[in-house]
């Protein structure tokens, strides 16, 4: 009985960690600062990644196309990025931002998705 | 006025420490509990009363309470604080103690004490934070004239309930926990068929799982982004107890009707209790979350203590009391109804072990000096997904079973041909590709639904031949002869109604963003919307801006929209404030997400969402709350009785 038992759950032990792994291994993307991006070269041009700064000047919001261009800058360096979409709410200067997307060979960052950390302001967001 | 309590506080907390070493003096320990409970509440009425008069020389209140904060919302500003937050928990676990002295102790008496004096324990940890921690009662130098406000997005309803449910959930725990563990410290086994552990994790159970939907539809009505979960660690830290209370519930359940498993029940309660605690590491700064805010309070290290600590003991304790544990009968076969309750309980652990190693492992590599990698959802979603299905498909099967039967036995041949057929057709929508796994999920919720329904049906109308009773009656009386049983019934069409909601709208989903003039028009699914005026108001606390967009649906006209977006000044910030429309069918989701505040040019952004079928997650939340409240109230009589 108690074979029984080790067997089955060695069998979905080693399962759970496959799929784990197989899941892992797609969903996760690196994420690096503006100077980390800039100090490895053209390494990481062109792939998925995701990059931590600051939002600073200049932002531009064009409502009509829904495009909005703005520069990041951390340790430094600056990368300008260009998303389509919604601005999203308490996007401003000076924010932290998680940005998520790929720098293309021109100098732009196409962001796919923006993931803005709550400022120190908003400390009492947290309830939970 | 506030050094008062601080200077109780530290007395009690040496207090408590005194009377856990004496807890034989039973009556004595009981009285300490309720002067405990008596302080706490003394506290929490001195806080509760700076808030109310805006004491701004209390610093709590003056970060997160104002002037203009109507008188509702301040209750929510003292639980947006850590402290404030810690403190409440703090005092439920009090209220909870105390409510335990008071219990009958005719039969419990070997047990409550030490049960009591494990919740003292505790309670001396939650006073250590809010007094050594953080003084909850610090004073702000010099006082501010107004306070900085609470946050715009916590003023809504949901936040209002929201945390305390949780609370009350976590602190549901903490007494399960202590009752268990004094089961054990007793060798009271009978404890195990008692009414008391199973209403305590009932309650706790059931106020976390609600408490889990209000902050999502609390997401979902106030964050603008009309999502209602991120497998956001915060939330995941939310989610992990309540799925360990879910596999707690069951494996108590099962242990009325058969006598193994002790030492995995055992586990499960400590693991419960202990992630419970890992909620507050994860808000108090333990681990980076991107949507929720965070900030460096001095908990972390003390709570992560305090987590060791409790697994330390809980499993010297499980050693030393090893011989308790055999479990006097041999499990039955695996397609039986224990069966299916452990293969329940194990998914339900696996499905946490996932998603802490989705919510830790990235801190850890990178704590460990590795690459800073991110998860994105879609690692959830892809792994939790389908493991979720199999629980549905459990809940589907499991009332078909008799203990220690197996299936053939037990069931009518033609009900096994039914599931049959729901799995084929599963197979066949997949294989074939006509349809998507979004479909086959569908369907396989259904199934619970068609055997719980069943069920009842043969039941009432049993009950209807036998007695006479109309069927309503008949169906009422069902209800009551069994109530843990049906009760569970319900909390499993809420689930399966979570489930279909959140499927549904995760896949047939429609979301369009546009801009548009005075008089423009977009259209989403059906639905037509056609801006037609953007009003500007200011009052003392913010501008806002508000659209009215006029509504039609296959080209009738169903009303006005409202959405709106406002410039808070305290916050020097906008928030946007969204107007949902919902039906059984969809919900209409309008989010005005940027305007100039131009008199002349009064273009706006609009983010619009149409989402099947949403209602449903809420109204499944109803379920739970309906389904625990009739298995809460079984009789004793009944539980012992319960053979089916």
């Amino acid at each position: 009985m108690r074979k029984r038992y080790f067997i089955g759950g060695g069998i979905l032990l080693v399962a759970v960690i496959y799929l784990l792994y197989l899941s892992f291994g797609s969903s996760v993307s690196y994420y690096v600062t503006v100077s980390e991006f800039f100090d490895r070269g053209t390494e990481l041009y062109d792939t998925d990644i995701r990059v931590a700064g600051k939002i600073s000047a200049p932002v531009n919001w064009n409502a009509e196309g829904l495009d909005l261009a703005f520069t990041i800058t951390e340790g430094g360096d600056d990368m300008a990025v260009v998303y389509r979409g919604a601005k999203p709410a308490g996007f401003k200067e000076g924010t932290d931002i998680l940005i998520e997307g790929k720098y293309q060979s021109d100098g732009i960052f196409q962001a796919s998705q923006l993931i803005l950390k709550c400022p120190s302001k908003y400390e009492s967001v947290v309830i939970e | 006025m506030i050094a008062l309590p601080v200077t109780v506080f530290s007395a009690v907390a040496s207090v408590i420490g005194a009377r856990a070493e004496s807890r034989r003096l039973a009556a004595g320990a009981r009285s300490g509990i309720l002067i405990v409970f008596g302080l706490f509440t003394l506290a929490l009425a001195l806080i509760l009363y700076a808030f109310f008069t805006r004491d701004f020389s209390v610093k709590i209140v003056a970060e997160h309470a104002s002037r203009e904060l109507s008188a509702v919302y301040l209750l929510s500003a003292l639980y947006a604080g850590k402290a404030g937050s810690v403190f409440l928990w703090g005092w439920l676990i009090s209220l909870f103690s105390a409510l335990l002295v008071f219990q009958k102790r005719d039969n419990h008496q070997q047990v409550l004490p030490y049960a009591i004096a494990i919740l003292a324990i505790i309670e001396a940890f939650y006073l250590f934070l809010v007094t050594y921690g953080v003084n909850i009662f610090a004073r702000q130098p010099s006082p501010p004239v107004d306070g900085f406000g609470l946050n715009p997005l916590l003023q809504n309803l949901g936040m209002l309930i929201h945390p305390p449910l949780l609370y009350l959930g976590f602190a549901g725990f903490a007494v399960v926990f202590a009752l268990v563990m004094a089961t054990f410290i007793t060798r009271s086994t009978d404890m195990w068929r008692n009414n008391l552990i199973r209403r305590w994790t009932i309650f706790a159970w059931c106020t976390l799982g609600i408490g889990n939907i209000l902050g999502m539809w609390w997401s979902y009505n106030e964050l603008g982004w009309g999502g209602y979960w991120a497998w956001d660690p915060v939330e995941n830290a939310g989610l992990m107890p309540w799925l360990l209370g879910t596999a707690f519930l069951h494996s108590i359940s099962m242990r009325r009707q058969r006598d193994y498993l002790h030492t995995w029940s055992f586990c499960l309660i400590i693991f419960t209790y202990v992630f419970t605690l890992l909620s507050p590491f994860i808000t108090h700064g333990g681990i980076e979350s991107p949507l929720h805010g965070f900030y460096g309070s001095p908990f972390p290290p003390y709570i992560l203590a305090v987590m060791m600590v409790v697994v330390a003991a809980s499993f010297t304790l499980l050693y030393l009391r090893r011989q308790d544990l055999k479990g006097k009968q041999k499990p039955a076969s695996l397609i039986s109804r224990e069966g299916a309750f452990l293969l329940t309980n194990i998914i339900l652990v696996v499905l946490v072990f996932i998603i802490l190693a989705g919510t830790v492992l990235p801190r850890v590599i990178e704590a460990l000096g590795g690459a800073k990698i991110a998860l994105d959802r879609s690692f959830y979603d892809r792994i939790c997904g389908p493991i979720m299905l199999i629980l549905v498909f459990l809940m589907g099967v499991c009332p078909l079973f008799g203990w220690g039967k197996s299936i053939w036995k037990s069931a009518g041949r033609n009900i096994i041909f039914f599931f049959l057929a729901v799995i084929v057709i599963d197979a066949a929508i997949l294989i074939s590709g006509i349809g998507n796994w979004y479909i086959a999920a569908v369907i396989l919720c259904g199934l619970p639904l068609f055997i719980i329904f069943r069920e009842w049906y043969r039941g009432t109308a049993a009950r209807h031949r036998s007695t006479g009773k109309n069927y309503l009656r008949a169906f009422f009386s069902l209800i009551n002869s069994n109530r843990a049983r049906y009760g569970g019934f319900l909390a499993h069409i809420g689930i399966v109604l979570v489930a279909l909601g959140i499927i549904v709208s995760s896949f047939y989903g429609i979301e369009r963003t546009a801009t548009l003039d005075i008089g423009e028009s977009m259209s989403a699914g059906n639905y037509k919307l056609s801006y037609s005026e953007l009003i500007f108001k200011q009052d003392d606390v913010k501008v806002s801006a508000v659209a009215s967009i006029l509504v039609s649906e296959n080209e009738k006209s169903v009303g006005i929209m409202r959405p709106s977006y406002a410039y808070w000044f305290s916050h020097d910030d906008f928030f946007a404030e969204v107007a949902v429309r919902t039906t059984a069918a969809e919900d209409l989701f309008v989010s005005l997400v940027w305007t100039g505040f131009d008199p002349e040019d009064r273009s706006a952004t609009f983010r619009v969402l149409v989402n099947p079928l949403i209602v449903w997650i809420w109204v499944g939340g109803a379920f739970f709350l309906i389904g625990g409240a009739v298995s809460f109230c079984t009789r004793e009589k009944q539980l012992s009785g319960d053979k089916e």
